[in-house]
């Protein structure tokens, strides 16, 4: 809603994204605090919930994050063969490669939903990705299509 | 051909020795040319089943049902009859009793699946025969071979074109014949080559990504919240649905606290993003289930092609893993196992 008598809009910056990180919290999530000890610094656009592990997230979780807003969402988990439940990133490898070929199927924007293997020893790595999508997600602008609307 | 009098014999000398509880079925229909689903349980009854190319239901939804009818007489301290149910089972029919069965909602001794072969055929789309001149006034379809149907109007007959009247899903079908069955009428015809597999979601994902957002938006706009598709979806059988809690009702004690803290995965309001919630959702609880038997299409009072969003995944879980829904109730389902080498390049 533009408004002549207010003061130049804000919207002439960029758009921040909002990221969504679901963490492991035997990995990624200790990565991220690893990131955190070492003073790396990296991009603060994304909210870490840490969750009991990759097997564990439900696609609702995805939906449920873009329907109130999010501009991307990433899931990050162990290394293949490192899973502390030893088979739950496989299990989530399969169901959320079929999440995002649904929502690309349905034209969401390709870039708005990523995953990656985050050990606890690659705080390195962990800024990096979050560097990387962050970048990704800021030329696509607010992510609308999925957002409620009220 | 498939021989409905033996198809009727059969069902009758079930019930009549008593070895089936009841027979579901189809008998022709009071509205229209179309079969409706019955559901019958004296041997004399038998005589009105019917076989044609208007049986479109899945009558697996009706297992579902009877299991619901069952558990809920057993909480009210009534001993339910226990024999099983006999059910006639197209091919999609036949792999979704047999989904149901791998998930262990039925168990084999309870269902008897008269088989009933589409032998190169399938099913008409009734909205591709009323848009025929012909096809208004029809009192009757009949298959006559794989390539043509005997559509009958008034007293004269004509030959139609299978691929004019086939439903979508029959065209690109892989499996006409039910290949799980205690017994079954008609012959396997396995090669079709009515149409590609898949033809149509690959087809829908060669549009760019703005169409296809402006092509869903447009759908999950029109979208009426229904809930015909979850209704007449045999896998849809969650005693509680998560666009649609029953759980957290609102009752003259819930306090605003509650209602404002409470978990709401899914407003219920017919908005595009609400609407899109429970179609993904839904799609995604329907990966590596869906037998595509084309249902929630036909049901969709505004023709949301739904079938779209299921088979889309079916096709990954075919490609990527090898997996189809329905093939063997002894499988591990598709979202309970996993291979070392799943794809994995999309992953950082």
């Amino acid at each position: 809603m533009p408004n002549s008598s207010q003061s130049p809009a804000p919207e002439a910056q960029a758009h921040e994204p909002r990221v969504v990180a679901f963490l492991c919290k035997w990995c990624s999530s200790a990565g991220s605090d690893l990131a955190g000890v070492s003073r790396i610094q990296y991009s603060a656009n994304a909210t870490p919930i840490t969750i009991p592990c990759t097997g564990s997230m439900s696609p609702l979780y995805v939906l449920s994050a873009f329907n109130k807003g999010a501009d991307g969402v990433l899931v990050s988990g162990c290394h293949p063969g490192d899973c502390h439940y030893m088979e739950g990133n496989y299990l989530a490898r399969r169901k959320l490669y079929l999440v995002k070929q649904l929502l690309q199927f349905v034209g969401l924007e390709a870039e708005r939903f990523r995953m990656s293997w985050v050990s606890a020893a690659e705080g390195a790595k962990f800024a990096e990705v979050i560097d990387e999508f962050v970048g990704d997600l800021r030329p696509l602008g607010p992510q609308t299509r999925l957002k409620a609307k009220h | 051909m498939v021989n409905v009098d033996a198809l009727r014999g059969y069902a009758a000398d079930l019930l009549e020795k008593g070895q089936v509880r009841a027979v579901i079925g189809y008998r022709r229909g009071t509205a229209g040319v179309l079969a409706q689903p019955c559901t019958i349980d004296e041997a004399g009854e038998a005589e009105t089943l019917v076989w044609d190319p208007t049986c479109l239901n899945n009558l697996a939804r009706y297992l579902v049902e009877d299991r619901q009818q069952q558990a809920a007489a057993q909480t009210r301290n009534k001993t339910p009859d226990g024999r099983p149910v006999a059910i006639v089972a197209k091919g999609c029919d036949s792999r979704a009793v047999a989904v149901l069965l791998q998930e262990n909602y039925l168990k084999r001794e309870d269902v008897v699946i008269i088989g009933v072969s589409c032998e190169g055929s399938g099913v008409i789309d009734p909205r591709k025969l009323a848009a025929r001149p012909e096809g208004r006034w029809a009192s009757r379809v009949d298959f006559a071979g794989a390539d043509a149907f005997k559509v009958t109007v008034g007293g004269d007959e004509t030959l139609i074109p299978a691929r004019d009247l086939l439903a979508d899903r029959c065209l690109e079908c892989r499996a006409a014949a039910p290949a799980l069955n205690d017994v079954l009428f008609g012959e396997v015809v396995t090669e079709r080559g009515l149409d590609e597999p898949f033809r149509a979601v690959k087809a829908a994902q060669g549009a760019t990504e703005d169409a296809r957002w402006a092509t869903w938006e447009h759908h999950f706009d029109r979208c009426l919240r229904c809930f015909a598709c979850r209704a007449v979806c045999p896998m849809c059988y969650c005693p509680e649905c998560v666009v649609d809690s029953t759980t957290f009702v609102n009752t003259p004690g819930t306090t605003a606290e509650e209602k404002a803290t409470r978990i709401r995965w899914c407003e219920r309001s017919a908005s595009v993003s609400e609407s899109a919630l429970y179609h993904l959702t839904r799609a995604i609880h329907l990966a590596g289930r869906c037998i595509d038997c084309g249902e929630c299409e036909r049901v969709c009072p505004v023709n949301i092609p739904l079938r779209l969003l299921n088979t889309k995944l079916e096709m990954e879980a075919f490609e990527q893993f090898q997996y189809e829904a329905g093939r063997d109730f002894g499988q591990a389902s598709l979202l309970s196992s996993f291979r070392d080498e799943d794809p994995n390049s999309f992953i950082r």
